[in-house]
């Protein structure tokens, strides 16, 4: 079969390769902009034809701060992984999401097994493939266990439950994270920056300015993103 | 019946209602089908590639099995964290904000954000049908500048190899945690006036987290920490049930 690597030409082989790349990043792109235009629609079906008398500005609102919390993360998180999952790998992994806690590690786990560095074209191949298993499992145990299992549960779990549920989800989440986050960045600095300035702004600011409180998160974020910058460790040793 | 209007009151707070309706099933469902088509196109494009890349068909295999195996602990571990947030979004948004695109962290971030800017907050009373709409488009249309970014960064990376990701190690490292670190506190810290509930709840599922941390570097268990946010959330959970029940609960 087509295993014998000595007996193909370095042009065949650039071919073929050129060709990979040409698909991935054809179809890669394509379908990327199938799965954002379709994620998009549910959200506008509901603002367009909900009834629900969602104002134009209430959406931009919204998305403002949203805007203002996330977008270093936006711009951060493609660049942080390309090094790692390759140019064809980016554009699945970042429609099936959950990269660093699953896909990253399943990539990696698929690149050690094989022998393959990242970076290098079989560590590309190997992310790929490493992602499209990941996909398959992922997708399977999300269709059954959340989409049928987990609608059912819903729909027996007693009224009060899901009510309780409901009511307390998001300060379990965030108690959650918050620990996530701190133990993941291992950057002290940053992290009793980031407490500083969110309590002046929550206790402090938002008080004597209540119009603020919208945009309250945006605000803390942007400013921990410049006192951290400023007050950085300049010594150029090793970050850990 | 006309076939596209629902009948739906923007005031009223049966969020289900609105978000397990069979249009946004089918939005849902369109995801999943185009990931599972991206992912037979490039497994076909990959196993006309490997022979030139010197990787064997049984390499190809082993990847994928690697690959599918590593995951079954982390999907199983969002699983548990999206059915505990299927009464807050619903099924469809829940599978593809939580279960895809996004992570549970940034989606509940990005719906709270939107929710503040209403004057509303998430679960409570003032947790209406469009309070939910404009947390779903908000947090829908953030995801979105992730697949943005991806597609306008990935053919430039290509080209100029790493170099946007060298510029000065600092940003890369710096400003992130920065970001994120702020965002989370400042989204966990506006729950704390809600209700003394809402204080042991947060206070509770960061400790069962660190202890979940703590114990998986303790003993090198790494699917501890892969769990640690579902068992925080559940804990989380347990305690707001028997605080809410003693009347810690927001005063109505």
């Amino acid at each position: 079969m087509s295993t014998s690597l000595t007996a193909r030409t370095d042009t065949a082989s650039t071919a073929s390769l050129d060709e990979f790349d040409r698909t991935t990043s054809r179809w890669g792109q394509l379908t990327m902009i199938a799965g954002l235009i379709i994620s998009l629609a549910g959200p506008m079906y509901l603002v367009i034809f909900g009834n629900l008398d969602v104002a134009t500005s209430q959406l931009w609102t919204a998305f403002a701060a949203v805007a203002g919390t996330f977008f270093v993360i936006w711009l951060v998180e493609p660049l942080t992984y390309f090094p790692i999952l390759g140019p064809a790998a980016m554009y699945q992994a970042f429609m099936i999401g959950n990269i660093s806690n699953k896909l990253l590690p399943s990539a990696l786990v698929a690149q050690t097994n094989i022998g393959a560095k990242p970076g290098t074209k079989r560590g590309d191949l190997a992310a790929v493939m490493a992602i499209c298993g990941a996909a398959a499992v992922h997708l399977t145990s999300l269709l059954v266990f959340v989409g049928l299992l987990g609608t059912w549960l819903i729909s027996v779990i007693p009224e009060d439950l899901i009510a309780v549920a409901r009511l307390y989800v998001l300060p379990a989440v965030m108690g959650a994270v918050i620990v996530q986050a701190i133990v993941s960045m291992k950057q002290l600095r940053p992290t009793l920056i980031a407490f500083g300035v969110v309590l002046v702004v929550q206790f402090v600011l938002l008080p004597l300015v209540p119009a603020l409180s919208m945009m309250s998160t945006a605000i803390s974020v942007i400013g921990t993103i410049f006192i951290a910058w400023f007050a950085r460790r300049r010594t150029s040793d090793v970050v850990a | 019946m006309t076939p596209l209007a629902l009948p739906l009151d923007g005031s009223s707070t049966d969020i289900l209602a609105v978000a397990n309706s069979p249009v946004l099933w089918i939005c849902g469902l369109g995801v999943f089908a185009v990931i599972i088509i991206q992912s037979v196109i490039y497994m076909r494009a990959a196993r006309k590639a490997a022979p030139a890349a010197g990787m064997t068909q049984d390499e190809l295999k082993t990847s994928f099995r690697s690959g599918a195996i590593a995951a079954i602990g982390p999907s199983l571990a969002v699983v548990l964290v999206a059915v505990a947030l299927l009464a807050l979004f619903g099924t469809p948004a829940v599978l593809v904000r939580i279960g895809l695109i996004g992570s549970a962290a940034y989606e509940t971030g990005a719906a709270n954000v939107s929710a503040t800017t209403m004057g509303a907050a998430l679960g409570g009373d003032t947790y209406t049908q469009q309070v939910f709409a404009v947390a779903f488009f908000a947090m829908s249309l953030g995801g979105a500048m992730w697949m943005l970014a991806t597609l306008v960064f990935t053919p430039i990376l290509k080209r100029g190899g790493h170099k946007l990701a060298k510029v000065n190690p600092a940003i890369m490292t710096v400003v992130p945690a920065a970001a994120l670190l702020a965002a989370f506190i400042s989204l966990g810290t506006a729950e704390l006036p809600k209700s003394a509930a809402h204080v042991v709840t947060l206070l509770s599922a960061a400790a069962v987290m660190g202890l979940c941390v703590f114990l998986s570097r303790k003993l090198g268990k790494n699917w501890l920490r892969e769990w640690g946010l579902g068992f925080a959330i559940l804990a989380g959970l347990t305690v707001a049930y028997f605080a809410h029940g003693a009347g810690l609960s927001p005063v109505a």
